[in-house]
């Protein structure tokens, strides 16, 4: 599935370059490419867009209209994520499964997969 | 390395050289820490299986993992799994009881007997216990201070350690445990790729929110002189703070190296 538009004009994926930015300083997804492009990668695997991602791993709750995190889908998203890197074993499976988790985890996501 | 460093150098240390082994005999005393510890009427309610990771098939290390604990549990090579048994008091009936006794630790200075044991102590107060809501937290209770003591030992060893929860079904795959032991949680091990300070000591509640003297709201006096003295013995270490830069470098550089998420 090809992206309606460039990566980075993504509500997600901004947040997410805000994220590591005031974490870590510096300008860690332009000094880095590859962790946009395996987010990207990872979007083709599952055919969503960032912010499909996102919008699943949040439910409104109904007892008290709170935004909370679905566990069923972040579930979901690890076993994808593991997937995922095992398409490459070795390092750069790790690499780039590591930058869809950084991605999720500064979106509020507590995943470890 | 001196009682009060063990306790200032503590750290839940979550980045572990994945392939140093620990030594067999670095676990031995762990466990040997864990079993002098002190417990209410020498019931010893903690019991600990300890499983090599590499021990553990990578399907069902993938299934113990949990979204908190994952990374610590991929890295540490030993898992300690800590379980309460409740058994243990109607099991002994008072005779790990009447053992201190025997052994002058218990005395009838105290009012101890080994009729108290027999006729008070188990039968009316120590078997009623085991059949109340209340007798897991109060074995939870002691079989934490036993883990504690582990826990330091692992520090004294130059070891790091952080305790975790874990994932009970596919664990007991491996611990083959009774099924009415309790499971607690695992104290994860192995050698610290963190600095032994790993960004200093945590932040903690004020103490005088914390302790009271006489009475609730009336705070333990807090001496600064004493403050000063636990800073010279090393209980009291590096602060963390905020925004530190170094520790920031250093958990990048171990991210990079252990191929985890920034």
């Amino acid at each position: 599935m090809a992206l309606d538009k460039p990566i980075g004009e993504y509500a997600s994926v901004k947040s997410w370059d805000e994220g590591l930015r005031n974490h870590w300083g510096g300008e860690p997804l332009k000094e880095d490419p590859s962790m946009t492009e395996a987010l990207e990668k990872f979007c083709a695997f599952v055919g969503e867009d960032p912010d499909t991602i996102l919008g699943k791993l949040f439910r409104i709750r109904k007892s008290d209209g709170e935004r909370v995190l679905s566990v069923k889908w972040r579930t979901h998203y690890a076993d994808k994520i593991k997937q995922f890197r095992a398409q490459q074993p070795g390092p750069e499976g790790q690499r780039q499964g590591s930058a869809v988790l950084s991605f999720m985890i500064h979106n509020g996501v507590l995943i470890q997969a | 390395m001196e009682f009060q460093q063990v306790l200032g150098i503590r750290r839940s240390i979550r980045y572990f050289d994945p392939d140093r082994q620990v030594e067999p005999e670095k676990l031995q005393k762990i466990l040997e820490a864990c079993r002098i510890a002190s417990c209410a009427v020498n019931a010893h309610w903690l019991k600990a299986v300890v499983v090599r990771r590499a021990d553990i098939a990578p399907d069902d290390l993938e299934k113990m993992k949990n979204p908190v604990q994952a990374n610590v549990i991929a890295l540490a090579p030993v898992h300690i799994y800590l379980y309460g048994d409740p058994g243990v008091v109607n099991k002994y009936k008072g005779a790990r009881l009447k053992q201190l006794f025997d052994y002058g630790a218990l005395n009838p200075t105290h009012g101890w007997s080994h009729k108290f044991v027999d006729e008070t102590v188990y039968p009316q107060i120590l078997k009623p216990l085991t059949e109340t809501p209340v007798y897991p937290v109060a074995l939870a209770f002691d079989c934490g201070i036993a883990a504690c003591q582990g826990l330091l030992m692992a520090f004294e060893l130059g070891l790091g350690a952080c305790l975790t929860a874990f994932v009970q079904d596919v664990v007991k795959k491996y611990t083959k445990v009774p099924d009415e032991w309790i499971p607690f949680y695992s104290i994860n091990v192995g050698y610290p790729l963190e600095s032994r300070e790993a960004g200093g000591q945590r932040p903690r509640p004020p103490f005088e929110e914390q302790y009271f003297l006489n009475r609730y709201g009336n705070a333990f006096p807090r001496d600064p002189k004493v403050v000063k003295e636990l800073e010279e013995s090393k209980l009291f270490t590096t602060p963390a703070r905020p925004d530190n830069g170094e520790r920031r470098k250093e958990v990048r550089d171990l991210a990079r190296r252990l191929n985890l998420p920034m």
